[in-house]
């Protein structure tokens, strides 16, 4: 229990009323003891059963109130995990948006989805049993042991002397299985992957011809990593068997030292059974931390990844201060117009500060309405001069004019609302295809939706399908082929009318007739606006008013596809080596 | 196959195992009980101050035992436990691969959906807490449970009578009332997290459109809506297992009342003596701790059907979200042609386990209806039999049978392919995938193959590897079926792949080019590293070739991680290769460095090229486009660009510079 679990709207009352709770759930947990203790003498002295109805009536009525706190108790460490998981979860969607595709992109999807969904779901488990397994910890014990010692110090020392031992064992076997599991942790790896490194390479395997001996290898494998996990659980064991060997050892020893001072009549029945009755309860509570110790450690390894990457977010957020809603006059300065220009000056990234830098030194003009083309080996810097350009990315250094006023960085709602963006493969949202070409412009008519779906030249295609524009496509629709997938995202942007497009590699993995027959679609709809296209597919610079060469992150040429030409430069090397085919030898 | 196909076998692989875990759960719960039995007798008995403390000294020492031993024994069940659910699941992982490995040139495009090897692999992981958590401790409770009737049985039929009912209200009732209650519920949340992974799936991959569109807040409104509906679930069910467990305490508390009650009775009828009134009352808690866990451990059951339904799903050939397309045929577009292939793999692998039925002389049957024949365990056989006159009615060709290392050695010299009016559909009544194509292939032919997403390509390979059989015609290497040799298992011999992500295993460098042959010597395999042009860069790693290779890994660009492909199928030394769109994604200069090592690499072997556009296709003998299943333009460079327009557009796109010859000499 630390700031991060208590860091939310309530929680101050929360504590407060679970420890009045876990307070009342002591004393229950005594007159349990007291009213079965009593019944229990009473009946042994020769007592009629009758006369022992307050005694039972005492038991039962605390015996409820032991269960009806316990019930209180977790409902509201519940309510409170809840809303501190929806908090959370909060903070994380949107700092994920805040943050972009470049987070998703260095995370992995996968990775992005588990943490959100399964992360906070871990997380507000862990809130829900800390809280008051904590409180419960720190409270139970401390009354139980306190009656006891009233009642009888031995018996109350025997149980006090137990902890300490049992801490401290606890501790020396935590250690001892890291250390052991650090010394294993390589070859544990190895076996732990094997079996789902097999199944992914399974296609490759069976080209190799070597699929159907592999299963031996499997099992060989897996058997392995049997006794490596057994040796390691043998020792992960032992520290519950610890905590379960001590409490009822000292449970068993306050038995047997009671039992033997009986018999010397040092005490009598009546204690003797109450402080048996309440030995184990005096170790429920840290039982229980014990057996919930790997759900609670989970969460908090789950909280402690969504805090990173939260803080990421916010220490990039600093960097970005951007304005969630911009105002009418604020996106008239934003909106991109053929007299418009736009100016980086020394503008450079590093994704880390010491590492190497992904761009450097970027001296650019755009200016109104034009073509682009960005070129340049891998690696040389055109994916992330356009994620500058797109705002997903701010500049760690240079500076950013538009129209000649200093901006910084284009990470701005406004700046934003200015482009469309087809990267290599365009995401298409499990919706209806309307509902993707819709997607800037929510408000768009059916009219204007199948005109840009014309434009696109996707009509033949809608006509085909079974619900015309209306049929689900994306992930878990009707799959769309790359073609078609790049034709949808064109006529996102031709219904956006918005007046930049960036392009990133638009056409590469496409098989050549494919790309032709894009390319004859696209064209019209690149003319009036500022289109920067990425790309190693050098025909597309013939029809680019300017091209941009980079090398290593830097700027190498620019100018148009004849004046390069002439350069003889970087340019004319690469569309030499192009045209001139593939070389044998 | 059913859901109970991952779980019921092993309770007879296993009995024995079984036993003693149940056995020993069953001890430790004694011995916690016997613990507070014998306590409870100690202290009374010690409270009548006997004269001699040898009166007590046997209870004395049961209570130290009982105290020991319960932690002791629960150590060793825990133990013993994992130890057989680790045997279980290795067996599993053996099993679901074996299912797996007939469909293995299928499945990247029957599961469409995202990553499914790793969520089986992991279902597998997640298995085992079905025996942990919910099977075992529901067997203990209920052996707990007759141990316990037939204990005070032994004193007091009557009483035990309503015992048994108390704790068939714990272990029973309460369970199955919770399962009917939460039915629903448990259905609509697995829906509705299904939707929520889903959308959030979708807006991250999205997310860059979705930060353009400026219209997260909406998305985060959106989500947030649906998230509370699961949270408004999800509490509900919370809810009612806190009042379950509620309930269940109740029941707790009649018990210690009745045993009261008939402790005071049996005292007083003299039944009993006054020292097992404390004990038997005192023995009530620690004993309902076997039962109380019984409704947590029943209430889990649903969330293992997603994992259960998965992995029941590999065997039926159905793959995930296939269905829902299923409906959806259509030939032209690429989904439709997925879809279809989730039928034809069932045809391929039927035709490969055919030949292979016809070797081996038994019952070999496919994953659909005759799968579990694959698992060579005995718990399969009552299914085998019930599939086998399935499996017999079907046609066996012997066309395996005509495979003999005489003619693989041959094929492995050198390897004559003719592909003769060859039709392939993947499913009666569908259209062609591939339609009366003819192909020669002497040793040493290259060619190359361009065509649109769907227009038969992958298919063409696949006839060629034998995976699939041709409907009609024929697919033939050196006389004999390439379905045969693939029926065989010697197909690896003759043809080797490269494709676009070729899987590099986690393990070093130099066992991962070793796959292509295990008996190369040091010098082969260095050999072919050289020929791929990866020996500089294998020899800078910090271990040579004994480079782990997910260390290597990340220092590999795309181009590198190819070339660890290539020189492994090197060494494979086939005299065919298929290269299906190997330098997709990489940057010319790059792609053209690897065709040019791959050309001079595989100079004197067949090629089959499947690319898709048209750099390095000057090398080839010949050029073959495909367009809906069918061979639409083929010649050589030269022939077509002299003679087809269409070819001479297309080459212009990818040389503009050449057709326009500026400035360049």
């Amino acid at each position: 229990m630390d700031k991060h679990t208590l860091g939310f709207k309530g929680s101050k009352l929360v504590v407060a009323v679970i420890v009045l709770l876990t307070f009342i759930h002591s004393v229950s947990i005594l007159y349990i003891a007291i009213g079965l203790a009593e019944t229990i003498s009473s009946l042994f002295a020769g007592q009629a059963l009758q006369e022992q109805v307050d005694s039972i009536a005492k038991f039962l009525l605390a015996f409820f109130i032991r269960q009806l706190t316990a019930l209180l108790m977790q409902k509201i460490a519940y309510r409170y995990a809840e809303t501190a998981g929806r908090e959370l979860r909060k903070q994380l969607v949107s700092k994920l948006f805040q943050f972009g595709p470049r987070l998703v992109q260095s995370e992995g999807t996968g990775n992005v989805v588990t943490l959100v969904l399964d992360g906070i779901a871990q997380f507000r488990t862990y809130v829900e049993l800390i809280i008051p397994r904590m409180i419960g910890t720190a409270i139970t014990p401390i009354i139980v042991l306190g009656y006891v010692c009233w009642l009888d110090p031995v018996a109350a020392i025997i149980l006090a002397v137990t902890m300490p031992i049992l801490i401290v064992f606890m501790i020396l076997l935590g250690l001892a299985t890291k250390t052991h599991m650090g010394r294993q942790w390589k070859s544990y790896r190895l076996l732990s992957n094997h079996f789902v490194d097999s199944l992914r390479g399974l296609e490759t395997l069976k080209v190799l011809g070597q699929s159907k001996a592999h299963s031996d290898t499997i099992e060989r494998v897996s058997d392995s990593y049997r006794s490596a996990t057994i040796k390691t659980l043998r020792m992960a064991f032992l520290s519950s068997f610890a905590l379960d060997f001590f409490t009822t050892l000292s449970v068993a020893m306050v038995a047997v030292n009671l039992g033997l001072r009986l018999i010397e009549g040092d005490t009598v029945l009546y204690p003797a059974l109450l402080i048996l009755i309440l030995a184990p309860e005096y170790f429920l509570p840290i039982r229980m931390v014990g057996a919930d110790y790997h759900a609670t450690l989970k969460g908090k390894e789950a909280g402690k990844a969504i805090r990173a990457v939260i803080e990421k977010g916010e220490a990039e957020a600093v960097k970005l201060a951007s304005s969630p809603s911009a105002h009418a006059a604020e996106q008239a300065k934003w909106t991109w117009t053929k007299d418009s220009t736009l100016t980086l000056k020394e503008v450079g990234l590093k994704h880390e500060a010491e590492g190497p830098a992904s761009l450097d030194d970027i001296h650019l003009t755009l200016r109104g309405m034009k073509k682009v083309g960005v070129i340049g080996a891998s690696g040389a810097g055109k994916s992330t001069l356009i994620d500058i350009l797109g705002g997903f990315l701010a500049p760690s250094s240079g500076d950013v004019l538009l129209n000649g006023e200093s901006i910084k960085r284009l990470t701005e709602e406004g700046w934003r609302q200015q482009l469309t963006y087809i990267p290599q493969q365009p995401y298409l949202y499990n919706s209806s295809l309307a509902d993707n070409v819709r997607f800037y412009t929510p408000d768009a008519s059916e009219e204007d939706v199948k005109q840009a779906i014309a434009a696109a030249g996707l009509d033949q295609v809608v006509a085909r399908l079974p619900q015309g524009m209306d049929e689900v496509i994306g992930n878990g629709g009707r799959s769309l082929s790359g073609g078609q997938e790049q034709r949808v995202a064109l006529a996102r942007a031709f219904l956006s009318k918005r007046p930049i497009m960036l392009l990133d590699e638009p056409t590469a993995h496409l098989d050549i007739e494919t790309e032709y027959e894009l390319k004859e679609t696209m064209l019209p709809l690149l003319e009036n606006k500022l289109v920067l296209m990425a790309t190693h597919r050098l025909h597309w610079m013939m029809e680019m008013d300017w091209v941009i060469v980079l090398e290593h992150g830097r700027i190498a040429e620019t100018g148009t596809h004849e004046e390069l030409l002439e350069r003889k430069g970087l340019y004319y090397e690469m569309m030499r080596m192009q045209m001139e085919g593939v070389d044998e030898g | 196959m059913k859901r109970e196909d991952w779980i019921r076998p092993y309770f007879s692989t296993h009995t024995w195992r079984f036993a003693l875990i149940v056995f020993l759960g069953l001890l430790t719960a004694l011995c916690a009980s016997a613990l507070m039995f014998t306590s409870g007798y100690l202290i009374s008995k010690s409270s009548l101050r006997p004269e001699n403390i040898l009166m007590v000294y046997v209870p004395v020492v049961l209570v130290r035992t009982f105290g020991i031993s319960r932690s002791v024994v629960h150590y060793v069940e825990r133990l013993v436990g994992h130890d057989t659910i680790l045997r279980i699941l290795s067996h599993m992982r053996v099993r679901l691969y074996r299912l797996l490995e007939p469909q293995a040139l299928f499945i990247r495009s029957r599961f469409r959906t995202g990553d499914i090897l790793g969520m089986l692999a992991d279902d597998i992981e997640y298995l085992q807490n079905i025996f942990m958590r919910t099977i075992f401790p529901s067997i203990v409770a209920l052996a707990a449970y007759v141990v316990v009737i037939a204990a005070l049985g032994w004193f007091d039929p009557a009483f035990a009578l309503l015992m048994a009912f108390y704790i068939a209200l714990l272990i029973f009732v309460l369970p199955a009332l919770s399962l009917y209650v939460n039915k629903a519920r448990n259905r609509q949340l697995k829906q509705k997290r299904n939707q929520l992974y889903q959308k959030l799936t979708d807006a991250v991959l999205g997310m860059g459109d979705w930060v353009i569109s400026g219209r997260q807040a909406t998305f985060v409104n959106d989500y947030e809506r649906e998230e509370a509906e699961v949270a408004r679930i999800e509490r509900s069910l919370s809810n009612w297992s806190k009042w379950r467990t509620f309930a269940a305490q109740g029941v707790v508390g009649a018990v210690v009342i009745s045993m009261i009650y008939w402790a005071a009775q049996m005292f007083a009828a003299q039944a009993i003596d006054a020292t097992l009134i404390a004990a038997f009352v005192l023995v009530v808690f620690p004993m309902m701790e076997a039962f109380l866990p019984v409704s947590d451990a029943i209430d889990k059951l649903p969330q293992y059907t997603d994992s259960l339904d998965r992995m029941a799903k590999v065997d039926q050939g159905e793959g995930e979200g296939e269905s829902r397309n299923k409906s959806k045929h259509e030939g032209e577009s690429e989904g439709a042609r997925k879809n279809s292939i989730t039928s034809g793999e069932q045809q391929a692998s039927e035709s490969a386990e055919r030949a292979a039925d016809g070797r081996a002389g038994k019952s070999r049957g496919n994953y659909d209806s005759c799968g579990n024949s694959d698992n060579h365990e005995n718990h399969e056989n009552h299914e085998n039999r019930d599939n086998h006159d399935k499996c017999d009615k079907r046609s066996h060709s012997d066309s395996s049978s005509l495979i003999t290392e005489k003619l693989v050695q041959a094929a492995r010299q050198s390897a004559h392919i003719r592909i003769e009016h060859a039709s392939y559909r993947y499913e009666q009544g569908s259209e062609m995938a591939v339609e009366e194509l003819s192909l020669d292939i002497p040793q040493g032919k290259k060619i190359a193959v361009i065509g649109r997403s769907g227009a038969g390509k992958s298919t063409l390979l696949k006839l060629i590897q034998g995976a699939l059989a041709p409907t009609s015609g024929a697919v033939t290497i050196n006389g004999t079926p390439a379905d045969a040799y693939a029926g065989a298992d010697r197909i690896a011999t003759v043809v080797s792949v490269l494709n676009q992500s070729p899987h590099l295993f986690d393990t070093t460098v130099a066992n991962n080019i070793r796959l292509g042959r295990y008996d190369a010597s040091e010098e082969e395999l260095r050999q072919a590293a050289r020929q791929a042009r990866l020996d500089g860069l294998i020899e800078s790693l910090p271990e040579g070739y004994l480079t782990p290779m997910h260390e290597a890994g990340q220092r590999f660009s795309g181009g590198e991680r190819q070339r660890v492909a290539l020189a492994r199928i090197l060494l494979q030394q086939t005299p065919v290769v298929l290269l299906d769109e190997p330098t997709v994604g990489l940057d010319p200069r790059t792609e053209r460095e690897l065709l040019a090592t791959m050309f001079d690499a595989m100079a004197d072997k067949s090629l089959i090229w499947i690319t898709h556009h048209l750099v390095g296709v000057e090398q080839m003998d010949e050029v073959i486009f495909m367009e809906e299943g069918r061979i639409i333009m083929r010649g050589t460079h030269e022939q077509l660009m002299k003679q087809e327009a269409r070819y001479r557009r297309l080459y212009q796109l990818d040389r503009p510079l050449v057709m326009k010859a500026v400035g360049l000499s």
